[in-house]
């Protein structure tokens, strides 16, 4: 019988781990989208999809009814995840901001317009 | 505890303890508001925010010296302020000054520079001040919250510093890259944090020390047992990495360094590369020390010392020889090499992030310095020779953590060794910067090749900017030597195969650099002018400003025990 990773998950009562693991799949979706976009809105979503998939997993550490032992983060990770959340808010109107004064001065909003600075 | 004591105790200790040792942050905000303020009131709107900018910095420069004096920093208190978010020593008090003073030395020379004019002053003098408070708070952070807060709220008003000079290709160029790596990199960063601050179940770093403790790390590497939740740990401790060595500018993620550095103009550059840099510096800092050293827990070790030690002898006469030699392998691996050394609970994580950073240390300082080699930017090549920099400034730190183990002494001085570097930072990059900026506004150029014969047309400036490239190399008898031998000593003092690498590779580096400096030095002095050049004008008030920036380089090379001494005291009450 083959035995996927992580298929266990599935006959267990919803848990810390399987909060991780939609936070891993959000974290990768996002890292991806970074990587791959080329389009500067494009590459903000996926900023947008990282922070929140670490927010998953600080709300998950937090909970105390998914994880009943005294090592819980508490209200701290619940308070992170709020902080992260208006932190998002402001970085994504600087960046919209940003992007747009790229676009007045390039007409578009392709991050490979972006190269007379070669690094 | 009823709820009414809970929030007496909560707000006698917020207004008595915590927002006394908070006031320069306070008066930097309190100035951000009054300045936005008074651009919407009528007539109040006539103030020139200049005036609003450098009043607040001033203040908070004041009101950022400890009470009794400079010298009383070996006497502060460690203390934790907002029930444990941020933390106020020695170490914040020194970052404080050193960043307000900055505060009002970058007002001024924007104000000399003229990027920030009547009509958006109080943007920029906004956004350089949120900047400043987000780096105090970097400096004193003891909590995964405040630590990310604080790198968020120095980053995100550098974003738009980066592209603040509006209707050039360029710049906003400069503030894409920099918002996208930077919130790219920020992000990695957070979810690194969440699996630390999950796996040790705290997000406040001493306890999350505790925790390290707690969970016994040689002990479970030894058996070979549980090293699922520190793989989680590495992997963590990577990630939030990422995040520190973006601020710090290192290899691998310096990529928007040089771009953001040619593409803003030379004051932000200045911004970037003094204030920025060392608030990374400081948070690195934190962190290597907070997670990898606890006193308690160092005393512990001392005690059981005798113990194991005669635990270990029994065992070896009881032991049959294979199991000894494998025995010996895993104490070898967990670090007996110095002499003196003291295994800890925490000696595992010392190691690794001791490992981490000297290497990164290595390959930045290494890089930059051969990559300026070919710039024909003037602030393109300084942005180079800032990633050089903050790699070697990141070794004492790598020999502080290093040598906290066992013997505090050493370690305080590697710690004093990179707040003295940042110190003497300030003048040499600053220095640099404001004169390309003033020489900007005359000639419209950044080009080396534009340089040429400068020292005809305006030579104190030439001689100025000299002594800062002389002093970048690290020649005596000018201030950038000092710091450097510091570094050494203290590399020397940790001794280790590590950091004696890191140690040859220093003094390498230093050499190498020697090329590209002169370089710049000898367009400027010796080269003949070209037949298209452009008169250089420069003011009174700009070439006062610059004196007095330059002058320190000179007299602090003479005479540098005044800021090694406040820095050594600084760092003495660390430990």
């Amino acid at each position: 019988m083959l035995q996927l990773p992580l298929a266990h998950l599935l006959n267990e009562p919803i848990g810390v781990a399987h909060f991780m693991v939609v936070g891993a799949v959000m974290f990768v979706c996002g890292a991806l989208c970074m990587a791959t976009k080329r389009n500067a809105l494009g590459v903000l979503m996926g900023i947008e999809l990282v922070l929140n998939g670490a927010n998953i997993n600080f709300i998950a550490f937090g909970s105390k009814y998914l994880r009943n032992d005294a090592n819980t983060l508490g209200l701290d990770g619940q308070l992170i995840a709020l902080f992260v959340i208006v932190l998002a808010a402001a970085e994504a109107a600087v960046a919209l901001a940003i992007v747009l004064n790229f676009y007045n001065n390039h007409d578009s909003v392709d991050v490979d317009r972006a190269k007379q600075l070669q690094g | 505890m009823n709820l009414q004591s809970i929030i007496n105790s909560l707000v006698s200790d917020t207004v008595n303890t915590s927002l006394p040792l908070f006031k320069p942050e306070l008066v930097l905000c309190v100035t951000i508001v009054v300045m936005l303020l008074f651009r919407v009131l009528p007539l109040l709107d006539k103030v020139p925010p200049f005036l609003l900018a450098l009043v607040g910095s001033v203040v908070a420069l004041w009101s950022s010296l400890p009470l009794e004096g400079l010298s009383t920093w070996a006497n502060l208190e460690r203390q934790e302020l907002f029930t444990g978010m941020l933390v106020y020593d020695s170490v914040t008090a020194y970052m404080k000054v050193f960043l307000m003073s900055f505060a009002v030395l970058f007002v001024v020379l924007s104000r000399l520079t003229g990027i920030a004019d009547r009509e958006d002053g109080q943007d920029y003098y906004s956004l350089v001040f949120g900047s400043i408070v987000g780096m105090c708070l970097m400096a004193s952070s003891n909590h995964m919250l405040t630590l990310f807060l604080g790198i968020e709220m120095a980053s995100v008003p550098s974003y738009v510093l980066a592209g603040i000079v509006k209707g050039r290709q360029r710049s906003s160029e400069a503030a894409l890259k920099y918002c996208i790596y930077g919130a790219g990199t920020a992000g990695v960063m957070l979810y690194g944090i969440s699996l630390l601050s999950g796996v040790l179940g705290s997000a406040h770093i001493p306890t999350m020390a505790q925790r390290l403790v707690e969970m016994d790390i040689p002990a479970s590497l030894a058996a070979g047992e549980g090293v699922e939740p520190l793989i989680v740990l590495v992997l963590g401790g990577l990630m939030m990495g990422v995040g520190l060595a973006f601020k710090l500018s290192a290899i691998p993620f310096h990529f928007w360094c040089p771009d953001v550095f040619e593409g803003a103009s030379a004051e932000v550059d200045g911004f970037l590369s003094v204030a920025s840099k060392a608030a990374a510096l400081a948070l690195l800092l934190r962190v290597g020390l907070g997670l990898g050293y606890s006193p308690e827990a160092e005393l512990a070790a001392v005690e059981n010392r005798t113990e194991v030690t005669a635990i270990a002898s029994a065992a070896e006469q009881a032991t049959p020889p294979t199991i000894r030699l494998v025995a010996d392998g895993v104490a070898d691996e967990l670090g007996e090499e110095a002499p003196g050394e003291i295994s800890s609970p925490l000696t595992p994580i010392r190691k690794f992030f001791v490992t981490v950073v000297a290497l990164i240390a290595i390959v930045t300082c290494t890089f930059g310095n051969l990559a300026a080699y070919g710039q024909t930017n003037i602030k393109r090549m300084l942005a180079y020779s800032t990633i050089a920099h903050a790699g070697f400034m990141m070794m004492p730190v790598a020999a502080a953590v290093s040598l906290a183990g066992h013997s505090t002494a050493e370690a305080s001085d590697a710690v004093s060794a990179m707040l003295f570097y940042v110190a003497i930072y300030l003048f040499m990059n600053l220095g640099a910067f404001a004169i390309i900026a003033f020489l900007r506004n005359s000639m419209q150029s950044e080009e080396i090749s534009d340089y040429a014969g400068l020292i005809n047309k305006a030579p104190w400036l030439a001689v100025c900017m000299t002594v800062i490239l002389f002093s970048l190399v690290g020649l005596p008898p000018l201030a950038g030597f000092w710091p450097k031998l510091r570094v050494l000593q203290a590399l020397l003092a940790a001794g280790g195969p590590l950091l004696i690498a890191v140690l040859v590779t220093a003094a390498l580096n230093t050499a190498i650099s020697l090329v590209y400096y002169l370089r710049v030095a000898k367009t400027i002095c010796i080269d003949s002018e070209p037949d298209t050049s452009r008169p250089v004008a420069i003011g009174f008030f700009p070439w006062a400003y610059v004196l007095v920036i330059t002058l320190p380089v000179l007299i602090f090379g003479l005479l540098p025990n005044g800021i090694a001494a406040w820095a050594k005291q600084a760092a003495d009450n660390l430990f």
